[in-house]
């Protein structure tokens, strides 16, 4: 089993890195990556900050465009173009093809990150040669942390593009939710703990029902908020293993529930 | 035929770019003037802004900071005259971007070179300040600002002495701000909370130097202290004021008049307090 589902991923994996728009994701990430290099001596102490914030956000971004166009594409081109017939008559069962598409999906956004990363060391270690007096703060492993961390990020947001997939007929629609599902995961944590507050609760009509409402959608929605480590990596923030090790089980638990479940979804799925 | 197509198109190019110029020039030098005629940028609350931000928070903070130096950087350019207004701006501005990030550090020197020095907003600089020693809990920078803005704006040595005795504690800091702290507090009337600081802070240190310079201040402090508790005494024995500090050896108050280790000579000031006439200074070899 395994080694049809990893067969597959490679197959997915290959597929997703000739796809020239790779190519125009990575150009994006080097020019934000120049640009950190333009503008940090705009700034008056706190450049490694600045720099960190930067690199970081590039590297975050790079992901979200692979994953939101790329991943996507690759996710939903065998469904689009009628060609999942053709891959279903080999002998893979339907959940060893969602798994070992998942797998590809990962393989590729960790192929892309791992050298928008490295670009990402060099403007770091170049910005930190250039101004060596006010990096005071960073931390490399912190900073690796962070960006395993996006990484994650991303893996769980190809298990929701997988996940929409199996349910969708067309790309456009698992595009639609995937990055509905994005923003209200992003910004889910900050509303959530605002109408939590005892002076939010007195100032907002009907508040209570609203925090109902989110609470509820916080078990439906990941968290994407919990993996954002930026802030530490950019002033070097002592990490708790507590806050890694929870981060890392809810991650890939919520993964793991998705993918079982469009496993589901996708066995009982008819195709015309 | 294709040659006259293609020389039809330069043509059109060439009457296009012009045009183009006039518009892209004219464009740039009307947003110039709308920027000047702004009264003050638009700024979203922090509460929306973080939302907003989509979990890049740090680099809108880094942003909304770039903006605000523009800002001001823009009024100095063209010479304007920066308003209340503008600096209520300024100031809700930093307060969004250190929600945004708490630990950026810049926007609290940013508060404390303009907030203070230009705008004469002490207290508001002092409450941005505090909220970034609230995070940057280990960076000195902080609490020795707001105890500079209370010693040298609010003429509140007190107040300034316990943050620069704060400033003192955290690790990085100048050596000499446990002696600053010191003489601030001997300033603000709180000999003993002075001497307590410096007994402290002798027991923290393990530099040999650094323990002679704190030692010999303790010393100087613990002396200024005793002759005002004797002279409060004395006070409030005889119902009067001293002549002379000789007094309280002649009156049994103090067996004899402690020596400044600095050289400097005992004073009484109008207040009642004691000072030297060394201001707790070493004098120069």
């Amino acid at each position: 089993m395994m080694q049809r589902v990893w067969a597959l991923a490679l197959v997915t994996c290959k597929e997703g890195i000739r796809d020239r728009s790779l190519y125009g994701i990575f150009l994006f990430a080097l020019f934000v990556l120049g640009l950190n290099i333009a503008v940090a001596g705009f700034f008056m102490r706190d450049l490694g900050k600045v720099t960190v914030d930067m690199n970081l956000a590039a590297l975050s971004f790079a992901g979200l465009l692979l994953v939101f166009f790329i991943c996507i594409n690759l996710m939903a081109k065998d469904i689009d173009k009628k060609t999942i017939h053709l891959v279903l008559s080999k002998p893979f069962s339907r959940a060893e093809y969602i798994w070992g598409k998942y797998f590809g999906l990962l393989l590729v956004v960790l192929f892309a990150q791992v050298i928008v990363l490295l670009f990402s060391c060099g403007t770091v270690a170049y910005v930190h040669g250039m101004y060596p007096n006010y990096f005071a703060g960073f931390h490399w492993p912190v900073f690796f942390i962070a960006a395993f961390f996006i990484y994650l990020q991303q893996a769980l947001l190809c298990a929701i593009v997988v996940f929409f997939s199996s349910i969708t007929s067309t790309s456009f629609i698992t595009l639609i939710f995937s990055i509905a599902s994005y923003i209200v995961g992003v910004s889910l944590e900050e509303v959530v703990f605002y109408l939590r507050t005892q002076a939010a609760s007195q100032d907002v009509v009907a508040s209570l029902q609203l925090q109902r409402t989110l609470e509820t959608v916080s078990w439906l929605v990941p968290n994407f908020a919990a993996f954002d480590f930026k802030i530490e990596a950019a002033h070097g923030l002592a990490l708790e293993w507590s806050r890694l090790a929870m981060t890392c089980g809810y991650g890939i638990s919520y993964i793991i529930v998705l993918l079982v479940l469009a496993s589901i979804i996708f066995k009982r799925r008819e195709f015309n | 035929m294709s040659e006259r197509f293609d020389s039809k198109w330069w043509l059109l190019i060439l009457l296009v770019l012009p045009v183009y110029v006039f518009f892209q020039l004219g464009s740039w030098e009307q947003r110039g003037r709308l920027r000047c005629e702004q009264t003050v940028g638009f700024l979203v609350p922090s509460q929306y802004s973080r939302v907003l931000a989509c979990g890049y928070k740090g680099l809108l903070a880094d942003f909304q900071f770039l903006r605000i130096l523009t800002f001001f950087g823009d009024r100095s350019t063209n010479q304007q005259p920066v308003t209340a207004q503008d600096w209520d701006y300024f100031r809700d501005s930093i307060d969004v971007i250190t929600d945004l990030d708490p630990y950026f550090y810049d926007p609290y020197v940013l508060t404390e070179g303009f907030m203070t020095w230009e705008a004469g907003r002490y207290q508001e600089a002092n409450a941005l300040l505090a909220k970034g020693a609230q995070y940057r809990h280990n960076d000195w920078r902080l609490p020795y600002f707001i105890g500079f803005n209370n010693f040298f704006f609010l003429k509140d040595y007190a107040a300034g002495a316990e943050y620069i005795m704060v400033a003192s504690r955290l690790p990085g800091s100048p050596g000499y701000l446990p002696t600053l702290a010191a003489r601030l507090a001997y300033y603000g009337g709180k000999s003993q909370t002075a001497v307590l600081f410096l007994k402290q802070m002798l027991a923290e240190n393990n530099d040999d130097r650094m323990k002679a310079r704190l030692q010999m201040r303790l010393q100087a402090l613990e002396n200024a202290a005793q002759i005002e508790e004797a002279l409060q005494q004395f006070r409030n024995d005889k119902k009067r004021d001293i002549s002379a500090l000789s007094d309280l050896v002649t009156a049994g108050y103090l067996d004899n008049l402690p020596e400044d280790p600095y050289g400097g000579e005992w004073g009484v000031l109008e207040n009642g307090r004691v000072f030297s006439t060394s201001k707790f200074v070493e004098p120069k070899k």
